[in-house]
């Protein structure tokens, strides 16, 4: 049986980030004090765990696949096949809102969060969703920071919610 | 036993202010609804509402999370009965057998034994919390460096490698959150580690921050990308609600039983409640007086199995509260709330702390008895919430995963570390890498470091010490034996 390409991929990942977190351990000073062991010594303890664990799986994968892993295909886990338009939809939900929250504000990055990942999941009505993201970041918004005293970015609606928020 | 009764009822009077009365109500009534949202476990429920209490005093802050563990988990049994989708490993068992009897129209007496059955064992266990937790302070105050050292490893063996489906998975899960650990400043020489002078990764990674992207956007996205398209099957509510006399005498033997087996599973540090709830499952279908029933809805393969969750999950918190040690993802993130009121839990924290420790042990008896009351009578407004769409529920659930990640330093970075862990969630999801061990490793592996270091620094950099300790030595032995006899056994079955 041929090994299967993404188990092949994660086990050298694996391998990989031991040997980086290796690399960045030598620059880490070592003993010290009466302990005889410095900062450096968890480091590489994980790093050495790391690649003999990446070199685990990658036995496994070449010895016939992972041990008991889910199965390949998405309709015998009671799935439907990889949605790509769906994972994208919900990953540019998640990148509006980091570019929008510091700019135009929690509420409307929530807002354009809420639409976005609604629409990953299949919604086709992005006025409605919109408007229930703007309401749910209104509210949130007004209960953190009037009730909770946390604040939050007011952004492009200063003008609106006046005093609150920063 | 008398001093320890005294302490408890000290505990009642600040858990029976009006102000902690209300945050606990408060918090079971979160715990149950974000619980009860289909995809959301305990664990995601805990950290999604941490940044609720910022701004409230410890014990009352405790006190609300006390009411949200419990609510979030009975929430989480009631979706797992009538909508069949398990919020976490320790509800496979319930629904086995709790989703056919919603299917034969029982759905009421099986969301009633569940929680009658959860209020039983969590009382119960509750009481035993009380008890065994003075008793193990006695012995933890004798623990050096090097025995706290050992219990930790131990932890991370239970977690890793013992349960789960594969144990090379499992350990890779706790490596990869041991690695996360070590990034940020060194707390004994304030060196910086692995931070790439990105300023925001000097204080470390956050536990919430990793938990959120874990459970909240990696399930979000595998949701999206494999059964956001799917039917879903809601069952309905019919009947009613209450348990006949028969249910009942074929309920409260399995709820003490699952006691049993569930509050030492929690209690010594041997990694969450998966393992007991199957044991009572298991136990119920062997000694039921019905065996033709199960595997079509028999109430003690519910009770059971329930039961031993809720026992398992409190008893996990003598180990977190006496000694420091998490044994859940729950725990983790409840050891992280702990922490960011500077509250180090361990055997000191019964004595500098007494009022915050007994007024908690305390509202875990109110938190049980407010879930009763609440719940039943509630349950009709807990089966709309499952009425609400799919694409509603996770741009909700979304808003205020990412809110709590978010508020904690007020910083978009943090939303970008989110999306990497989320990335990080799917992969693991999909290819059955366990995330509960990366989510202790992260929080416990600074802890065990820490010890490690001292216990050095006391024997002058021998290493020795942890053999010379008998009990250091016996816990590290017991941990490499579980490690290593599962492997053995593997390699002898081939041969």
């Amino acid at each position: 049986m041929k090994a299967k390409p993404a188990e092949l991929i994660i086990s050298f990942a694996v391998v990989a980030l031991g040997a980086a977190v290796a690399v960045g351990t030598t620059r880490l000073s070592g003993a010290g004090g009466y302990a005889r062991i410095g900062p450096n010594a968890a480091p590489a303890v994980v790093a050495g765990g790391l690649i003999l664990l990446g070199l685990w799986l990658l036995y496994e994968a070449l010895s016939g696949g992972w041990r008991n892993a889910l199965p390949d295909s998405p309709e015998a886990r009671g799935e439907h096949p990889f949605h790509a338009g769906a994972f994208v939809w919900v990953s540019v939900g998640l990148f509006a809102e980091m570019l929008l929250i510091d700019r135009a504000g929690f509420v409307l990055a929530q807002a354009a969060l809420f639409a976005c990942v609604a629409r990953g999941f299949g919604s086709t009505r992005p006025a409605r969703d919109s408007a229930i993201g703007l309401a749910l970041g209104l509210g949130v918004f007004l209960f953190f920071v009037k009730f909770l005293n946390v604040n939050l970015p007011a952004g492009w609606l200063k003008p609106i919610l006046g005093t609150a928020g920063i | 036993m008398a001093e320890t009764f005294h302490l408890l009822l000290h505990g009642f009077s600040i858990a029976l202010t009006p102000f902690n009365i209300l945050w606990g109500f408060t918090g079971v009534v979160l715990g149950t609804f974000i619980g009860v949202l289909p995809g959301v476990g305990p664990a995601l429920t805990v950290a999604m509402l941490l940044p609720l209490t910022v701004k409230l005093d410890p014990t009352g802050a405790l006190i609300m999370f006390a009411g949200i563990y419990y609510g979030a988990m009975y929430g989480g049994s009631t979706t797992t009965i009538l909508l069949n989708t398990p919020g976490e490993s320790a509800s496979i068992a319930t629904a086995l057998e709790g989703n056919l009897m919603a299917k034969n129209g029982r759905a009421g007496p099986a969301l009633a034994t569940s929680a009658i059955g959860s209020f039983v064992a969590g009382t119960i266990a509750t009481v035993l919390v009380t008890m065994l937790a003075p008793l193990v302070i006695e012995v933890a105050l004798k623990f050096g460096p090097a025995e706290y050292f050992a219990l930790m490893v131990f932890a991370f063996t239970t977690v890793s490698a013992v349960i789960g489906s594969s144990t090379v998975r499992g350990l890779t899960s706790l490596f990869l959150g041991l690695f996360l650990g070590t990034i940020g400043i060194d707390s004994q020489t304030g060196q910086s580690r692995f931070a790439f002078g990105v300023p925001e990764l000097l204080d470390g990674i956050d536990v919430v921050v990793l938990a959120v992207g874990l459970f909240a956007v990696g399930e979000a996205l595998y949701v999206a990308a494999y059964s956001s398209r799917l039917e879903e099957k809601i069952e309905q509510l019919k009947g009613s609600l209450w348990m006949s006399k028969e249910d009942w005498k074929r309920s409260w033997p399995a709820w003490l039983r699952a006691t049993v087996i569930g509050f030492p599973f929690g209690s010594i540090p041997a990694g969450g409640a998966e393992i007991p709830t199957f044991l009572s499952y298991a136990t119920e279908r062997k000694l039921t007086k019905y065996p033709q029933e199960f595997g079509n809805g028999a109430i003690e393969g519910v009770a059971g199995p329930e039961a031993a969750n809720n026992a398992s999950v409190t008893g996990a918190l003598v180990p977190l509260l006496t000694l420091g040690i998490p044994t859940s993802a729950t725990a983790a993130i409840l050891l992280s709330a702990f922490q960011n009121y500077g509250i180090q839990p361990g055997p000191l924290l019964f004595q500098s702390q007494a009022d915050l420790v007994w007024g908690l042990i305390a509202s875990l008896y109110i938190g049980n008895v407010l879930l009763l009351i609440l719940n039943l009578p509630l349950v009709g407004i807990w089966v709309k919430v499952l009425t609400i769409p799919l694409p509603l529920l996770y741009a909700g659930i979304l808003v205020f995963a990412t809110l709590g990640a978010y508020s904690l330093h007020q910083s978009a970075v943090d939303l970008l570390t989110l999306y990497i862990f989320g990335l990080l969630g799917f992969v693991m999801r999909r290819w059955d890498i366990p995330v509960a061990p990366a989510i202790i490793g992260l929080i416990l592996g600074p802890l065990a470091e820490t010890q490690f270091r001292r216990a050095l620094a006391i024997s002058q950099g021998d290493l020795s010490v942890f053999i010379k300790q008998p009990i250091a030595a016996a816990v590290l032995a017991v941990s490499a034996l579980l490690l290593i006899i599962p492997l053995v056994f593997r390699l002898v079955r081939r041969v």
